[in-house]
């Protein structure tokens, strides 16, 4: 059992606690774990936004250029990357990336968002800090087009090799129109003078 | 000796798909492990063997894929239930529980008691019928198929109560955003799930004698695919896999969700790492599993409406959450498993995340642990894995 990995880091927070003299600016987080966990993470990452969003959950804002600095920040407490989601905002022009992190020794869950423009989208990798970003950061690459420098297996993963460039998870990507192109007369069940088409 | 030359087209074609079928030099050779292997499900593993050791593996996915994540963008909310569940098959209850909890969460329902009650029970039920679908599996693969035949008619007896329940044998569309679709058909159906309950504590032992502490399973995975405790953290292992690697993480006890912070149950631990650790974790949790569903039908259903009373649920299709996100996760036989989903406040949802356990464990974490296996391995450290690969695919 590791039951005794628990109260070595709770003991580490308290001495960290007790260095730190000068408070924050004081963005009101709350007396728990979440909130001094959000206050230890952003006194040394200033350049970043935080808050808590309730128990267990806490969420950061980071810009994309120091994004690598931040996760490699957080990985001290966060040691599981759960997942990387992409979330297409076709009105605004841009990708929004959530790293999904959990600290299993803290069992807290953060969402580390940044935003970037959807022309010529890159990051860093994050695969040198978990390995498993590896995996994800493929699945991104492959749905949004999204370009990780850095990650050697970017490339055609579980789609298709045709459907490799068309990135299907764009909020722009057609997915009625790419059926008909590529089944053609055989798609006979897509009747064009149906307007609210539920596939 | 007869002639193995491959013809050329063939060769070209393969080529121009990245393939090579001939050996690639006098000892070592190529070996595509699956899709049509039983042992991987739908899943296709390319193996470069020395000999009969692999020397390296290339986990090549995308023979499931059905693009639920697209599809779930393109549909109301709650008819999103019925594509969703499909995402894991022997646990269906899974995806339909995280999308609905996190539904619930950027809707701000508080989800009835009695609809809590029922979702836990229906989840441990379906954990429990995940189990006896992995030991059918497992069983088979190292050649006790009398344990697996065992299991999968226990399982049946799951099956016949979710059907009564749902109306469905695998795929029950039945928990839904704001409670579960209805109610408890009977007193009679409870007594039905205690008995089964008996039952299968009684049969724990059969399945100890014959699978569990037997020769042939220990032979077979005793030190076969070890992993370590840093390299599971940092590959984001979770569920039985990381438990065995030492690491007491149960999504049930460090993020407790619906009757969970009230249940008395022990999170089994090893520390070895190898596929005997992995087996003999999923062994315990299955006793501590059939614990759990005791202790909820002593407590009873609470009484009250197994539904949220809210007026948009009047018109399903044009229900509009508002705008957030949030993110759910459960613990399944699999792992963690969970799902990010978006609200633009339309009454489709802007995003569906999941993420599937097999996601972690199934793609970098097999390629490493195959590195040096025996073939006869392969199907051993997969199913030990308990790799689902839909999960990977969606």
């Amino acid at each position: 059992m590791d039951m005794n990995e628990k109260p070595k880091v709770e003991e580490k927070v308290e001495e960290q606690k007790t260095k730190e003299v000068p408070e924050v600016e004081a963005p009101k987080l709350p007396d728990t774990k979440e909130g001094k966990l959000v206050a230890e993470v952003l006194e040394k990452a200033p350049y970043a936004e935080g808050n808590v969003r309730r128990e267990r959950r806490v969420e950061f804002k980071v810009p994309a250029d120091r994004i690598k600095e931040f996760l490699e920040l957080a990985s001290e407490k966060f040691e599981m990357l759960i997942q990387i989601s992409v979330v297409d905002w076709l009105k605004e022009g841009e990708f929004e990336l959530v790293y999904q992190l959990w600290s299993v020794s803290e069992s807290v869950h953060a969402f580390v968002r940044t935003r970037i423009p959807r022309e010529n989208a890159k990051m860093p990798t994050a695969m040198d800090i978990w390995p498993v970003a590896e995996t994800y950061e493929r699945e991104a690459h492959e749905f949004f087009g999204i370009i990780f420098e850095g990650n050697p297996r970017l490339g055609p993963f579980i789609l298709e090799p045709r459907e490799y460039e068309k990135h299907p998870l764009r909020k722009d990507f057609n997915t009625l129109g790419y059926v008909k192109t590529i089944y053609g007369e055989d798609f006979d069940r897509y009747d064009e003078s149906k307007t609210n088409y539920v596939i | 000796m007869a002639n193995l030359e491959v013809p050329k087209e063939l060769k070209e074609e393969a080529k121009a798909h990245d393939m090579y079928l001939h050996p690639i030099d006098k000892d070592t050779y190529e070996l595509f492990f699956g899709p049509q292997h039983m042992a991987t499900e739908n899943f296709s593993i390319i193996l470069k063997m020395d000999g009969s050791r692999i020397e390296k593996a290339i986990v090549n996915p995308g023979f499931l894929h059905r693009g639920f994540e697209k599809l779930a963008e393109q549909r109301p909310y709650f008819t999103n239930i019925a594509l969703l569940l499909r995402i894991c098959v022997p646990e269906s209850d899974v995806p339909e529980n995280i999308y609905s909890m996190a539904v619930d969460e950027i809707v701000g329902w508080e989800v009835p008691e009695r609809a809590q009650w029922i979702r836990t029970v229906v989840l441990e039920m379906a954990r429990m019928s995940a189990w006896m679908f992995w030991i059918m599996g497992f069983g088979n693969e190292i050649g006790l198929y009398t344990a697996g035949q065992w299991a999968a008619a226990y399982r049946e007896r799951f099956m016949r109560l979710f059907e009564e329940l749902t109306g469905g044998r695998v795929y029950h569309i039945y928990t839904v955003p704001g409670g579960v679709r209805r109610d408890i058909p009977s007193d009679k159906w409870l007594r039905q799930l205690r008995d089964t309950v008996e039952y299968l504590k009684g049969k724990m032992k059969d399945f100890d004698e014959i699978l569990f502490d037997n020769y042939i399973t220990f032979e077979r995975t005793e030190g076969v695919g070890v992993m370590d405790k840093r390299f599971a953290l940092k590959h984001a292992v979770t569920g039985p896999n990381l438990r065995a690697v030492g690491v007491p993480y149960d999504v049930r006890k460090d993020d407790p969700y619906l009757f969970y912070p009230e249940l008395e149950f022990e999170v089994p631990v090893l520390r070895e790492g190898d596929s005997l650790a992995r087996v003999l974790v999923r062994r315990y949790e299955m006793e501590q599993d059939l614990y759990i569903l005791e202790q909820l039908l002593d407590m009873g259903p609470p009484s009250g409406p197994y539904m949220v009373k809210d007026a948009r649920l009047k018109a399903l299709p044009r229900f509009k959450p508002p705008k957030g996100d949030a993110y759910a996760h459960v613990e399944s036989t699999k792992g963690d498993f969970g799902a990010y989903v978006v609200s633009d406040g339309t009454h489709k949802p802007y995003r569906v995340h999941v993420r599937g356990p097999s996601q972690s464990h199934g793609v970098t974490v097999l390629e490493e642990l195959l590195r040096g296996a025996r073939l006869a391995d392969v199907p051993v450290i997969l199913k030990t894995l308990d790799n689902c690969p839909p999960d990977i695919d969606r």
